[in-house]
């Protein structure tokens, strides 16, 4: 690399984009969008979202009634999914149970990446005392063992609301996130433009909300992609444990109810196979969304692409080329 | 000296030429819209001369030293022209005549050590490696004669049993050298090999590779930013833009006489150390985009004499690019201010 | 613009290696002294490691000395705290880093980085904030300005970059401007253009400029004073021209020799170059630290750490034999 030559690209922000005359568009976001696996994964989660806010108009019954004579039946047109052992329709119970089930995990993805951004970002650029007293933080949230703590935490908790079960699952990821945010930061507090903003004479506050976050967006993302479907997953094992609200309406609640009345045993997939499906379907888009935004990050990750190129130069014909 | 070293059997200097490339074309991309890094050159080094291609960044220079090595790496592929080394082509060769070729007929300094060396080998090991990849030789036997050529750019022989990081950057890049020298090829590539460096190492450096030059008789491709240094040091300067050769004559005339408006523009770039302190001009805009370059004379857009009210000019300049002459014996320009006749 | 000037008194900065157990220091920055006198350019040239760099982040306020201080207006800033103190200092004086790709927010606009600064230290009301960017847009060359304006970094130049870095430093009208290698990095065309600018700034608007280089012609080209350093401490200082003509330092001899000049057209003779590095030293011992490079190395030279003396009226040089201490003992 001559003296001449830029730096590397800073992997963790792309400057935006102008599409058509004028409109920008965040740079991560035309890179995700570019991106076959992000692309998907966005794809598969927007379906989940679409159908859990039409949810109340596609469900043919409310998820709790409970119809004797319908029980137990396998899918039908009736009954898309089937019904429970008290008739209840599990179509209605997925896609109400969407709502409350990606409600909650997109809630805990957001408090949890909050505090690890503020917390980690503002550790890593003020240094000093602050950190140490962040990094004690982080490492007392880490050294906790996640499941144990939410069995216990709310086998006491007299209220399971959704705001609790958000507030605990988001107090016990936030702090893995929080140590790997604050190692970007570290990297970049040292660079060129933020000594300048120092210089400049911006404010801590400013330099941390308006010169370093911007440039670790897709980090950020993908912290919140991250803790997103953790917390999915965490509340329907919950749920499907009995620790979770049994009174609302969620795939770890049908799961549950699957579980506890030996669907299986009689022959009866159908209460476990489609909240699971759903679960898992949801999962796998944040998983594939997850993936495109470290691929889009990490260029070293990019390797599909070159690999398609190579065989492209293999049918194209280049004149006088030389081979390696 | 050691006998141990033997000088090359082609010791009698003759003005042959070694390398020449011919309406080299080399294009950064397919289909759509590829980039012309290297727009038809011609150039020509004869043996054990030094020929320095100076440029700023973006004009390709860089691509040259990759096409003649032969290792250009895709979407970047030699579109049309030629490499002749001894007359031969190497576009056309093999891989494996390739290889064979390379290191022990031409050889590469690269800019950072760090890219040529590995940073988990012993430096000794890593000669023997390249030793023993050309010919058959005994470990041993290839350690005696990295140690020699290690102490020929100023490097004790302990040094073999270091790991890169160990050594300074100027160590680091005297390594190199002497991996480039080691199997006595008769043209070397330096591309920036001492950009990186501080001023005093780099002058160490560079009268290493002269008195070298003069014992082994190998020419040298030396291509920088630095004309300075070129003036000093090389015998002959190609000046490169946006992809094309626009100036090439033994450096002595250059300095005393430039004649396209671009290496006028570029001496004059470089403070002097001594004498008056005039205020320079340098050169208005930038080097362009190879996406896009300007149509006609590539640098009609930053030319002081490019000025639209002579009419016939000014067409010729816009549209029409200009061809390589001999404006004087040993002095080639690409310019329509010189053919047209007239300095 | 009021007279002002920077001092510069004994600043040291040491940086700790290793670990608790057998730690070092690397002297980055030894007594180093000077001043900044309005409307002058003073260039810092040295080579990698010399400490340069270092100097004019400790007076930009990015790294706390070790020990000495900066005066400014008469009181030292190095270590003040109170965030009005510290926004006043920085209103007078500013940097301008090397790397043009680097010392830009590469998601943010040019006129989100001029524009910070005039809002921070309200140089100009808030209604006229868009207007002074683009007025310092013009100012450093950067036309069409509403245009130029509007792009993000990685759609300019380095030269353009660098432009922006320099307005941006303007925005808050400083006194003393303090630019770290701001054309190493640049095309070799475009330093002219500007190390020109700097010139009319400083013609123009009295600013002063501390100019750190490695590169003496361009040194020469833009300086009034020159200052020069090896190993973390200055080792020759006077105006320009006269150092440069008639060097006392052997440093100052060598680094010359070694300089590539386009005004030689003949190859210069061999220059004979011991082994060693100007880059700072770690825990250094007493006496001169050029001493193992130095042909005219004497005795005192290993068992002394040499003073700077004044050896020719303005002209003073650190070192035993060309500028010796008067007969008087060092303190």
């Amino acid at each position: 690399m001559s003296q001449l030559e830029p730096t590397i690209e800073l992997p963790l922000a792309a400057p935006p984009r102008r599409i058509g005359r004028g409109l920008r568009v965040p740079g991560w976001v035309v890179l995700l969008l570019q991106n076959r696996k992000s692309r998907l994964g966005l794809g598969m989660v927007a379906f989940m979202v679409i159908i859990a806010v039409i949810a109340p108009h596609i469900s043919v019954a409310h998820p709790n009634d409970f119809d004797l004579y319908a029980a137990r039946q396998a899918p039908s047109w009736n009954h898309l999914f089937g019904t429970t052992d008290q008739g209840s329709d599990i179509f209605s119970q997925v896609v109400m149970g969407a709502r409350r089930s990606l409600l909650l995990g997109a809630a805990a993805g957001a408090l949890a990446t909050a505090l690890a951004a503020i917390l980690g970002i503002t550790a890593a650029y003020v240094g000093g005392i602050v950190d140490e007293v962040i990094n004690f933080l982080t490492n007392v949230f880490l050294t906790i063992p996640p499941i144990p703590l939410l069995v216990v935490v709310s086998g006491y908790l007299a209220s399971r609301s959704m705001g609790t079960m958000v507030v605990v699952i988001a107090a016990v990821l936030w702090a893995f996130e929080a140590r790997i945010l604050r190692g970007q930061a570290l990297t970049l507090k040292s660079r060129d433009f933020i000594l300048a903003a120092k210089a400049s004479g911006e404010s801590t506050r400013r330099i941390v909300f308006g010169e370093l976050m911007p440039n670790m967006i897709s980090r950020i993302a993908a912290a919140f992609v991250l803790v997103f479907y953790i917390a999915l997953l965490t509340d329907a094992g919950l749920e499907f444990l009995g620790l979770g609200d049994m009174t609302k309406t969620s795939w770890g609640v049908t799961l549950y109810w699957a579980q506890v009345n030996s669907t299986v045993l009689q022959g009866e997939w159908w209460p476990f196979f489609f909240p699971g499906a759903a679960l898992a379907f949801t999962v796998l888009g944040l998983v594939l969304l997850l993936a495109g935004i470290d691929e889009v990050s990490n260029p070293k990750l990019r390797t599909e692409r070159r690999q398609r190129r190579r065989l492209l130069s293999l049918f194209v014909p280049a004149r006088g080329a030389a081979r390696r | 000296m050691n006998t141990l070293m033997v000088e090359p059997a082609s010791a009698p200097v003759r003005t042959d030429t070694l390398l020449e490339l011919c309406g080299l074309t080399v294009e950064y991309g397919y289909g759509e819209k590829p980039v012309r890094a290297v727009d038809g050159i011609d150039l020509e080094i004869r043996q054990g001369e030094i020929l320095g291609l100076a440029g700023e960044s973006g004009c390709g220079k860089t691509t040259v030293a990759n096409a003649v090595m032969q290792i250009l790496r895709p979407p970047a592929h030699v579109v049309s022209g030629s490499v002749l080394f001894r007359g031969e082509d190497l576009v056309s060769k093999k891989t494996d005549e390739l290889r064979r070729f390379r290191w022990r007929n031409v050889s590469m300094v690269f800019q950072s050590a760090m890219n040529a060396l590995n940073p988990v080998m012993r430096v000794g090991d890593q000669f023997v490696d390249m030793m023993r990849a050309h010919e058959r030789i005994s470990k041993r036997r290839a350690l005696a004669e990295a140690a020699e050529v290690l102490e020929f750019v100023g490097i004790e022989r302990r040094r073999l049993r270091a790991y890169p990081h160990e050594l300074s950057g100027g160590m680091r890049q005297r390594v190199i050298i002497a991996m480039a020298l080691a199997l006595k090829p008769e043209l070397i590539i330096m591309d920036e090999p001492t950009t990186a460096l501080d001023v005093v190492v780099q002058r160490e450096i560079l009268q290493q590779v002269e008195a070298l030059k003069q014992n082994f008789g190998f020419a040298v491709l030396f291509i920088t930013h630095d004309l300075s240094l070129l003036l000093e040091f090389a015998d002959r300067i190609a000046i490169m833009y946006a992809g094309e050769i626009v100036e090439s004559a033994p450096s002595a005339d250059l300095a005393e006489s430039p004649q396209h408006p671009y290496s006028q523009g570029l001496l004059e770039s470089f403070p002097p150390l001594s004498g008056p302190r005039t205020r320079l001009t340098g050169i208005l805009g930038a080097p362009p985009d190879l996406r896009d370059p300007p149509s006609g004379c590539r640098f009609h857009t930053r030319c002081p004499h490019c000025l639209p009210d002579q009419v016939e000019l000014y067409r010729r300049q816009t549209t029409e690019r200009p061809r390589l002459r001999e404006a004087e014996p040993e002095h080639h320009v690409a310019c329509h201010l010189v053919d047209g006749g007239g300095e | 613009m009021s007279a002002t000037q920077l001092e510069v008194r004994d600043i040291s900065k040491r940086f700790p290696i290793g670990n608790a157990l057998r730690r070092s220091h690397v002297h980055a920055v030894d007594d180093v002294s000077f001043e900044l006198r309005p409307g002058t350019i003073t260039a810092l040239v040295g080579e990698s490691g010399s400490g340069k760099s270092t100097v004019a982040r400790l007076l930009a306020r990015l790294h706390v000395p070790s020990s000495g201080s900066v005066l400014f207006e008469g009181s030292d800033v190095a270590r003040v705290k109170r965030r009005r103190d510290v926004l006043r200092y920085r209103s007078q004086v500013q940097i301008i880093f090397q790397d043009p790709f680097d010392s830009l927010n590469p998601v943010k606009t040019v006129r989100h980085h001029v524009e910070r600064p005039l809002r921070i230290h309200h140089v100009v009301p808030r209604s006229q904030v868009r207007e002074r960017a683009l007025e310092l847009l013009d100012t450093v060359g950067l036309v069409p300005v509403e245009e130029a304006a509007a792009k993000y970094p990685h759609e300019l130049s380095g030269g353009q970059r660098q432009r922006v870095a320099i307005a941006r430093a303007l925005a808050v009208e400083p006194a003393i401007v303090l630019a770290d290698e701001p054309t190493s990095m640049l095309d070799v065309s475009i330093r002219i253009g500007i190390l020109n600018l700097m010139l009319k700034l400083k013609d123009e608007r009295g600013l002063s400029f501390l100019y750190v280089t490695h590169d003496l012609a361009s040194a020469r080209y833009v300086a009034d004073e020159i200052l020069v350093m090896y190993a973390g401490q200055i080792v020759e200082r006077g105006p320009v021209e006269q150092v440069l003509e008639a060097p006392l330092h052997p440093y100052t001899r060598l680094l010359l020799a070694a300089v590539p000049d386009p005004a030689k057209k003949l190859h210069t003779e061999r220059i004979e170059v011991r082994k060693g590095h100007a880059s700072a030293a770690i825990d250094p011992p007493e006496g001169c630290r050029f001493g193992k490079r130095c042909p005219l190395a004497i005795d005192v030279c290993t068992h002394v750490t040499p003073a700077l003396v004044e050896a020719r009226p303005g002209q003073s040089a650190r070192c035993h034999v060309t500028a010796p201490q008067p007969a008087t003992e060092r303190n």
